[in-house]
């Protein structure tokens, strides 16, 4: 249970990316969020997990106030949520193995792990995660040697790495074609109906949001203006989140 | 255009004529009003300091060219004859200035031939011998009492019949025990070690050696007193062949001084870059700008990365040269700072240019500060910093030669003497083996990089 309260977040310079923000999202949950770029889906996305701090409001996961917690406490709420990246975010020239493996740092011992030194079952882990993913071929490969797909599944396997009962995607498929964009969401679909992990991500495209989500929230210069089911979104709806510009896009995509 | 005959043409040529460029300006011809007048002052200013009365036809030219022009507007002159009449100036006072004479590069050639011949006669390496070597001491000049001059070491005798010299007189110098029928070497050193003669003789077949030597004044001149005897020895040595090369004088002192420059780089670099590692993330402005406090540090590093950064290190070298005196130490001192300030500059701009994303995914796992560290920026700087390094070692192998120039060691130090010596031999061995030596490192520096980048 995921729990936002009044969140806002204002950067420094003055600009407001999230403005008295509340929502909840329940256990196994399809959470999708949509909205122009720079309508603060990343910086909500990164509050939720504290990458960035709030400037008010509560994010409260599981009955723990995230943004009251701070060191050790922070650390290992972090490990619970899974996080996946526009643009991967891996180490691209480490190893896909280390790339997987560096998901299992939360729950490991700082000295080891700095040195380099990982214990078997977590190779096996790696392995086994990557196994699920259908890239085990690629173990030793250096990530940036990966195509697109192959390297946001490498992010997936790292996430599955954290048992994660959370997973924040930020745009997961926003750099990939529209093939390899339906079998990364399928990924996170097994993983949400499969693991029952609770999953937030935010979309641009209509026809996945329509066909992955169970809920959705629309957000505008930071406020939320629609939270409903993805079946409510019509032109009106979409018009309203994502402006006059928008139009054609979404009528095609509707159609 | 109708708009500039506002201006009163007449008022406007006087303008040009008070200063040129102005009456230009007045007619809204703003470049060529400017041109006009840094080209008048600035050739005014230069001929005024060179002196020379015929330099200032030029700015006079221009002068009435400008008059001319302002005359001739709206249409205007062409701005091709002033330039070129400046670039004359800068050209004509630039060389006189310089001295420039290039005529003497070709007539005083000449002076260069011996030397330059002699620079391509490399000295790294000679026939390899084995030596029979024997001496004596002897008085010169005598007293009463002379001690015996006669020696036995290492299975060869040498003794002088005379038993002591005095300068105008023949020693009969005789050797037994030597390889027979074989060119022997006489040589006479006087009592603080210098060179006083030098002669050769040849032995006979069973290996005795007999020489006549007239004593010459030059072994009393670093004498205080040359009515005071004092002992002075003669050396006799033979040597032959036995196949095969070995390293010369000269290639011996090319080889450790070449040793010794890259010893004195590889060490400044390891230290300087060891140094640069803080100093990179200290004067990374992605790290450092988020607070007021690291900001100040930020801007307090990178200028002083920057100004020592731009201090030579020969400069360097000439300061701790004084400080510690000559060798290798100081040259190390220098190259170590002037790595330090370089390296880290560059250190941290590789920081700047890091992808923050691995960063954020690696804190979203939470992991600490220890592991960020470890799994998401040192294998972003690791490869670039390695690059860094090895080019920077190339670089410090080159100026550690001319550091070595000003006393701070390696193959400089022996470079500089040779030329003082006026050894063009010795000098063109060291160029030579120098270049060979930087254009193997330059060789494997690139490789290196290739790999890693």
């Amino acid at each position: 249970m995921l729990k936002v309260e009044n969140l806002t977040k204002v950067y420094p310079g003055g600009t407001v990316a999230l403005k008295d923000l509340s929502f909840e999202v329940s256990d196994g949950e399809f959470l999708v969020i949509i909205g122009l770029s720079g309508s603060g889906k990343s910086t909500l996305l990164r509050c939720i997990n504290r990458l960035i701090d709030p400037t008010e409001g509560k994010v409260i996961l599981d009955g723990i106030d995230v943004t009251a917690s701070k060191g050790a406490e922070l650390r290992h709420i972090r490990r619970k949520i899974g996080m996946i990246f526009q643009h991967f975010n891996l180490v691209k020239r480490s190893t896909v193995l280390t790339n997987v493996l560096n998901g299992r740092l939360g729950y490991l011992n700082p000295w080891t792990t700095t040195l380099g030194i990982f214990p078997g079952e977590e190779k096996k882990r790696a392995m086994d995660a990557l196994k699920r993913l259908g890239i085990d071929d690629k173990v030793d490969s250096r990530a940036d040697a990966l195509s697109g797909g192959q390297q946001q599944r490498v992010g997936i396997a790292r996430t599955l790495m954290q048992e994660p009962t959370l997973i924040l995607a930020d745009e997961p498929v926003a750099s990939l074609d529209p093939v390899l964009a339906h079998s990364i969401m399928q990924y996170l679909e097994r993983l949400n109906k499969e693991d029952k992990v609770t999953i937030v991500c935010s979309l641009h495209y209509l026809d996945l949001i329509q066909r992955y989500a169970t809920r959705v929230i629309g957000l505008k210069d930071g406020i939320k203006v629609f939270e409903g089911l993805p079946s409510e979104i019509n032109r009106e709806k979409f018009k309203e989140i994502y402006g006059e510009e928008a139009q054609d896009v979404r009528a095609t995509a509707l159609e | 255009m109708t708009d500039k005959k506002y201006f009163p043409k007449t008022l406007s040529i006087l303008l040009s004529i008070i200063l040129p460029g102005l009456g230009q300006v007045f007619q809204r011809k703003y470049r060529s009003g400017f041109s006009f007048f840094i080209a008048f002052s600035t050739s005014f200013a230069v001929t005024l300091w060179y002196g020379k009365p015929v330099w200032f036809i030029i700015p006079v030219v221009i002068w009435a060219w400008n008059i001319w022009d302002v005359i001739s507007l709206p249409k205007g002159k062409s701005l091709v004859i002033p330039l070129l009449l400046w670039l004359i100036m800068a050209y004509g006072i630039g060389g006189q200035v310089t001295e420039f004479d290039l005529k003497s590069l070709i007539t005083n050639a000449s002076r260069s031939k011996d030397m330059v011949a002699q620079m391509f006669k490399l000295d790294f390496v000679q026939p390899r011998a084995e030596k029979m070597e024997g001496y004596v001491d002897i008085q010169s000049p005598c007293s009463d009492f002379p001690p015996a001059a006669d020696n036995e070491s290492d299975g060869t005798r040498v003794y002088v019949v005379q038993t002591c010299a005095n300068v105008g007189e023949v020693i009969t110098v005789k050797g037994e025990g030597f390889w027979p029928n074989q060119l022997t070497t006489f040589y006479w050193q006087n009592p603080i070690g210098g060179k006083g003669m030098a002669t050769e003789a040849t032995s006979d077949a069973s290996g005795n050696v007999t020489l006549e030597w007239k004593v010459l004044s030059i072994v009393h001149t670093t004498a205080p007193d040359p009515t005071i005897p004092q002992i002075h020895r003669i050396k006799v040595s033979q040597s032959r062949p036995i196949g095969g090369l070995e390293l010369s004088a000269v290639g011996g002192y090319i080889v450790q001084g070449i040793y010794e420059t890259l010893a004195l780089a590889f060490l400044s670099t390891i230290i300087g870059a060891i140094f640069a590692i803080p100093f990179g993330f200290l004067a990374a402005r992605n790290l450092m700008t988020a607070n007021p406090v690291s900001a100040i540090i930020y801007l307090l590093v990178r200028s002083a990365l920057n100004i020592v950064r731009s201090i030579e290190a020969l400069i360097m070298a000439i300061i701790f040269v004084i400080i510690v005196g000559l060798g290798p130490f100081p040259g190390m001192i220098a190259l170590t700072i002037h790595t330090t300030a370089a390296l880290g500059k560059l250190y941290s701009e590789v920081i700047e240019g890091i992808d923050p994303g691995p960063i954020e995914a690696i804190k979203a796992t939470g992991s600490n500060w220890l592991q960020v560290a470890r799994y998401a920026v040192i294998p972003q700087i690791i490869p670039a910093f390695t690059a860094l390094t090895i080019y920077r070692w190339d670089i410090n192998v080159r100026s550690s030669t001319i550091i070595g120039f000003v006393g701070g060691g390696g193959i400089g130090f022996f470079l500089w003497q040779w030329i003082v010596l006026q050894d063009f031999r010795a000098v063109g061995s060291a160029f030579v083996a120098i270049a060979v030596v930087v254009v193997i490192l330059d060789f494997f520096s690139a490789k290196i990089r290739e790999r890693l980048v």
